[in-house]
């Protein structure tokens, strides 16, 4: 007997009041509530590699931006002041070719590629694939370079000790009230392109200030690149975070 | 070249679903999978459009062939700590409507669920589930 909409009782013992269909092979419809997070086999993958990096000593740096923001410049920045302080490698996200790459392996880094094809964002498991091409106990700082988007990659937890977005002068000033689903996801928000701001139109304190009220202990910095201005600040910040792992 | 959609999170998100959905189905013996429910936080960024034309190119070849997909556009939740309101904003820019605050408490709105299935079963043990 069906012992859900009581078919086998008498008629005026049937409850109907769930919408079903009967058929004589005693099926009926049954919903399940599960609320289940989408998210979630992303979010257990990204634990992992945070465990594997630390494992390894390494502090690992996701970047994100628009295409376009200076990721790879910034990397390449960090580099050269680092002057060997600590070890760099880099896991670089692109749609398509390794132009990026081949800038990281200009500098004598290690560095994996990852293409996404078609996909607009890395996700733990790429990540994941990419630590174990990496000799990472000859690294102590890990940067990720995400895909050049301000929108999907904040969604996706990769395992990395510190998530940053970066924004280039020459993108506008409103960009943080547009974008608040990565910027929230952040730790650090760098300004870049600073060198620029004498021929933009580009008010600095705007964009920090709403980062701020955002993530109230989103660390901020302003710096370019190409001059070096800023980039000091950064690297202590870094080296900071480094420290910090390890102690 | 992939088919149109497939360079959005939505896609990912969409095979997700899928997979979820496949793996409760087959748990629960279902015969048949009448219909998939998805709640969407506006938070998320995730367009409801978007992850529905996902959806009908990641079903395919699965047990969800004929099952709708229906999306709920989670509201955000947030509590104000300016003015101390609990407020429910329907887009993702994060100011509170009373005081024009910033700085908002996130209580809802922020997930992507697989929220329910409606399923064909049996009554006992046996058939051709899916």
């Amino acid at each position: 007997m069906c012992d859900t909409c009581g078919c086998g009782l008498p008629e005026e013992a049937k409850n109907h009041a769930h919408e079903h269909d009967h058929d004589p092979g005693h099926t009926h419809r049954e919903e399940a509530v599960l609320y289940r997070n989408l998210l979630a086999a992303n979010e257990a993958q990204a634990r992992e590699n945070r465990e594997h990096l630390m494992e390894h000593g390494v502090l690992a740096v996701n970047l994100m931006s628009s295409p376009g923001a200076g990721k790879t410049s910034l990397i390449e920045a960090v580099v050269d002041s680092l002057s060997g302080k600590l070890r760099v490698g880099v896991i670089e996200g692109d749609l398509a070719t390794d132009r990026d790459a081949e800038r990281i392996r200009a500098l004598g880094l290690p560095v994996w590629q990852i293409t996404t094809g078609s996909t607009c964002h890395l996700d733990a498991a790429m990540v994941h694939e990419a630590l174990h091409r990496l000799p990472l106990d000859s690294i102590d700082l890990l940067f990720v370079e995400n895909v050049g988007n301000l929108v999907c990659p904040g969604l996706y937890d990769l395992g990395c000790h510190l998530n940053g977005v970066l924004l280039s002068v020459t993108e506008g000033d409103d960009k943080v009230a547009k974008y608040p689903v990565i910027f929230r996801y952040a730790q650090f928000f760098c300004i870049t392109k600073s060198d620029l701001l004498p021929y933009v139109s580009f008010d600095s304190s705007k964009p920090q200030r709403e980062a701020r009220i955002l993530k109230g202990d989103l660390k901020t910095f302003s710096l370019s690149a190409k001059g070096g201005e800023g980039v000091e600040a950064f690297l202590s910040y870094l080296l900071a975070e480094r420290h910090a792992l390890s102690s | 070249m992939p088919p149109p959609g497939r360079d959005m999170h939505e896609w990912s998100l969409a095979c997700e679903l899928v997979r979820e959905a496949e793996i409760e189905a087959r748990r629960r013996s279902a015969l048949r999978v009448h219909a998939v429910k998805a709640s969407v936080g506006v938070l998320t960024g995730v367009v409801p459009e978007l992850l529905q034309r996902a959806y009908e190119m990641a079903r395919q070849g699965t047990c969800l062939e004929e099952a709708p997909l229906e999306i709920e556009v989670e509201a955000v939740r947030a509590r104000c700590p300016q003015c101390g309101r609990e407020v429910t904003l329907h887009s993702p820019a994060l100011v509170c409507p009373d005081c024009s605050s910033l700085g908002l408490e996130i209580l809802g709105g922020d997930g992507i669920f697989l929220a329910s299935l409606e399923l064909e079963v049996a009554e006992a043990a046996g058939g051709n589930h899916v």
